[in-house]
């Protein structure tokens, strides 16, 4: 009898460790592991990004401000652009890597592989975690209409302003991240953005999105963008 | 089960403790490594597209 009741309790004990474990490997532990992987990612984006202009010294001086250039294509879970948005904090910037995949999300933000490239025609679609994994799109509903979404793939500074959201819609909704969304308001083609993240904060029933469009672009030689000066 | 443990360690109860540390290391080693990893994504915080890709 005793055996079994020693036995018992001290199978509740393991559970019960386990399920803290397991939760602080879920708040905690993903955290690290993700500001680490997207450091990591940054840091391959700027090696490649200076070897690269080392090349091709100022090839992109006569980039015009509407029409950049095409850009290279993208590989499946390698990152390609850097995102700053200056309403999540002075610091935040992450890694945008080509495709939707759960590893990929694990890395940085991730874009839709059948959405629209960088700065050109179409939708350049991307998704991030709002919680866990470094909690990227934690701040997601503090985004206004008029706020700058700013990317540079190394040669060029994309600055988007949002004119729509955060919109809450549910997880079928592929509508959102089409060439033209129909709910933003939008009604011609042109050099749209959205970001996709979930909602509630720790749940899936639902998705928050936010829509903008391209204001400016600059080559990189002329310096950071306006919105991400002090 | 864990006095099971204890009885079978060899050595004193120092080296019997020292033992018990590294096994309960090498659980959660293994459990952040592999098992968790395994785990997380039944959860729904990877739920973050709107195609479900």
């Amino acid at each position: 009898m005793r055996v079994i009741v020693r036995t018992v309790s001290e199978l509740c004990i393991t559970a019960g460790t386990l399920i803290v474990l397991f939760v602080a490997y879920v708040l905690f532990w993903t955290g690290v592991k993700a500001d680490n992987e997207m450091h990591d990612q940054i840091d391959q984006l700027q090696r490649q990004w200076s070897a690269s202009a080392t090349v091709h010294p100022t090839t992109k001086a006569s980039a015009t401000a509407a029409a950049p250039a095409k850009p290279a294509a993208y590989h499946y879970g390698k990152p390609f652009a850097i995102m700053y948005i200056p309403r999540f904090g002075f610091t935040w910037n992450k890694p945008v890597l080509e495709g939707t995949g759960t590893d990929v999300l694990k890395k940085g933000l991730a874009h839709y592989a059948r959405t629209a490239q960088l700065g050109q025609v179409g939708n350049f679609a991307v998704a991030g975690h709002r919680r866990t994994y470094g909690d990227p799109f934690l701040d997601f509903p503090k985004l206004r209409k008029g706020d700058a979404i700013v990317l540079t793939d190394g040669t060029t500074w994309f600055t988007y302003r949002i004119d729509k959201g955060p919109y809450k819609t549910v997880p079928t909704d592929v509508e959102v991240i089409d060439p033209v969304p129909r709910k933003s308001g939008y009604t011609r083609p042109g050099r749209y953005l959205t970001l996709t993240t979930c909602d509630p904060e720790w749940g899936h029933s639902h998705r928050l999105i936010v829509w903008a469009h391209l204001d400016s672009t600059q080559p990189v030689e002329t310096g950071r963008p306006k919105a991400l000066r002090r | 089960m864990y006095g099971w443990i204890w009885r079978h360690l060899p050595g004193n109860a120092w080296v019997r403790a020292l033992l018990s540390l590294v096994l309960v290391l090498a659980v959660v080693y293994v459990l952040f490594q592999y098992v968790f990893p395994w785990a997380e994504p039944l959860l729904p915080f990877n739920d973050v597209t709107v195609d479900n890709q």
